[in-house]
């Protein structure tokens, strides 16, 4: 009965627009009235939920993305992606591929990546004689590689709630994350033959090496920060302070982009977004809590398990949950609802937590590509002025590849697994 | 803005010229600072104090090979306290991460008190979190581990962060109350971009 209530308010509130963080904790303070348990519990789970030291690469990395975007840093970026890449058939569509590849090793959400080099892109392939269509449809599928590429705000997150080793989930991201880039790389060449688009002329050594050397002191970003997560030198806390670090050494020292005025701004930023972001994770941790002490999740996993015990069917039916989840809910709300209900089932029937974290957020990032809550895409309808409705068009046909890859990532786990496998365990 | 599918023009002439660097420049970080108050100030001290400890704790680890106890513990504290004061600044502009898509289907006069609800709810949320805050502060009597300060002292922080948005979320009740519903449905109406 309590916990109906539990559920039953926690839809109303979500679909009513109560933000997330009130919703998860007031339907859970709802439950913990009506069970007769102390109420004092809901403030004391929910500073339990953000005292957590993993937790701390949050903001850091937040700020790291920020100071990433700035315009010295992605534009030069784009010129070294663009004398490597762009002789090929279809060149800036594979461009933006190889950007958004390197941009992802330094920021750890799509929207980032999408807003930041999403409008250089855009601009670019337009000016080029693309069409706008294709323009937007491979920036913002290539957006979503950035959270799969280490570093990654959604797998702290997911690592956080479900009790699994960041520094493994970031490695197991970097085979996938090669995989969708692979896969777009693919698509571009069909739709390059297909459309006849424009190519740069042909390889210049002599420009890929003038581009490399103004890139780079920004390409030592991912190197510092993928690199150290990989070898183990840093934890993902210490990598976000070294990215962090990195970036202002950057910014104030050799760009000199950053005054006190946009340093105040993107601090401002950073503290609003982690601090929402820290508010979900701690009402979701008491909801999370009275899920367990209920055995909730159990009864759900035993439920899934007497209807099928073949791992890979549960793993579907999982991921189709996921999917439709992520089609309404953002990312992080929907990982810290998603964690605690599916967890017991993922541990019951033998599927590796890593495996699993890297499919959920995979899912999940489809979501930012569709409507009606597309984030990646609300964001490049604004910085290109194409509309909505128009974007949601453009991006359909680029879901086929990065559908196949998550296909693949799920039937083959040692795509994700390889590398953890290779330094960890 | 033009959304029609441009030609391709002469491929050698536009795709290869300029191609060093790109002829436009992004536009660089904001310095634009309108929309932040002195109230802010509490969380910058915060945050900055924040990364300090951390970055103290890195270069300890690393460059003298001996990490200092405390940091951990007391940067944990600094996170809570952040989350807690920080999100008085998102109730401040509103932007709570919530979903908003129903919105778009809903009556159109159902928009303004449903608005009002759920800063209501918000209100009430908030202020009783703050309430708990100073009880779970006045039962809790040790210290922290590393350090001689009362733990209390940072749930009476937590509760003094709840208070706050309480209040805003009070006033963000009567702005909406006191808005024209023509208003407020052209702003719920055009999808909001958050940066997440």
């Amino acid at each position: 009965m309590a916990l109906l209530v539990l559920f039953v308010l926690l839809g109303v509130f979500l679909a009513f627009g109560v933000p997330v963080a009130i919703a998860l904790g007031l339907s859970s303070f709802a439950y913990i009235v009506i069970a007769g348990l102390p109420d004092v519990l809901l403030i004391h789970r929910m500073i339990g939920g953000i005292d957590s030291f993993p937790l701390l690469a949050v903001p850091f990395f937040i700020l790291a993305g920020y100071l990433m975007n700035s315009g010295g840093i992605t534009t030069r970026i784009f010129a070294f992606a663009r004398a490597c890449f762009g002789w090929l058939p279809g060149g800036l569509g594979h461009v933006n591929i190889g950007a958004s590849v390197i941009f992802a090793g330094m920021s750890g959400t799509a929207v980032a990546d999408a807003g930041g080099l999403g409008s250089i892109e855009i601009k670019a392939m337009r000016d080029a004689g693309y069409k706008a269509d294709f323009a937007v449809g491979i920036t913002a599928a290539s957006s979503i590689i950035g959270p799969i590429i280490p570093p990654s705000l959604p797998l702290v997150i997911y690592g956080v709630m479900a009790s699994v080793s960041i520094g493994e989930l970031f490695v197991a991201g970097v085979v996938p994350g090669l995989l969708m880039a692979l896969s777009l790389v693919v698509m571009v060449f069909y739709y390059a033959r297909k459309r006849n688009y424009p190519r740069d002329r042909h390889v210049d050594f002599c420009r890929i090496w003038k581009t490399l050397r103004a890139a780079l002191l920004p390409l030592f970003a991912p190197v510092i920060v993928v690199g150290g997560i990989v070898t183990g030198v840093f934890t993902p806390t210490e990598a976000a302070i070294a990215a962090v670090c990195y970036a202002l050494f950057l910014g104030l020292a050799v760009y000199r982009t950053l005054g006190w005025r946009q340093l105040l701004r993107v601090c401002v930023d950073t503290i609003e977004t982690s601090a929402s972001i820290l508010m979900i994770v701690g009402a979701a941790a008491v909801f999370a809590w009275i899920l367990t002490a209920n055995q909730v999740a159990v009864l759900l996993s035993d439920q899934l398990l007497g209807w099928s015990e073949n791992p890979l069917v549960l793993l579907m039916v999982m991921m189709l949950l996921t999917l439709i989840i992520g089609l309404f809910m953002e990312t992080i709300a929907a990982i810290t609802i998603l964690v605690p209900v599916l967890m017991p089932v993922v541990l019951a029937v033998g599927i590796d937590p890593v495996h699993f974290g890297i499919l959920l957020i995979l899912n999940l990032m489809l979501g930012l590509l569709t409507p009606p809550v597309g984030m990646v895409l609300f964001v490049l309808s604004k910085v290109s002025g194409v509309r909505f409705e128009q974007c949601v068009r453009a991006t359909l046909p680029f879901l086929v590849p990065l559908v196949a890859v998550l296909l693949i990532v799920a039937v083959v786990p040692q795509t994700a697994l390889w590398i953890p496998n290779l330094l960890y365990r | 803005m033009n959304t029609q599918e441009t030609n391709p023009r002469d491929p050698q002439a536009n795709g290869a010229r300029n191609a060093d660097m790109p002829d436009f420049e992004l536009e660089e970080i904001s310095a634009d600072l309108s929309d932040v108050s002195p109230l802010d100030i509490p969380v910058l001290v915060i945050f900055v104090t924040l990364f300090v400890i951390v970055a103290l704790q890195f270069f300890t680890r690393y460059v003298l090979n001996d990490s200092l106890g405390w940091t951990e513990e007391i940067a944990r504290y600094f996170l809570i306290m952040m989350g807690f004061v920080g999100a008085i600044m998102c109730v401040r502009k509103d932007s709570h991460i919530r979903l908003e898509f129903l919105y778009r289907y809903l009556p159109d006069a159902s928009i303004k008190p449903l608005l009002i609800a759920v800063a209501f709810i918000g209100f009430g949320f908030w202020g009783y979190a703050g309430w708990l805050g100073i009880e779970l502060a006045q039962r809790t009597n040790a210290n922290m581990a590393s350090v001689q300060i009362p733990k209390s002292t940072i749930y009476y922080v937590v509760a003094a962060g709840c208070f706050v948005m309480a209040a805003y979320a009070l006033r963000h009740c009567a702005i909406k109350y006191r808005q024209s519903s023509a208003d407020i449905l052209r702003e719920t109406r055009t999808p909001q971009v958050e940066d997440i």
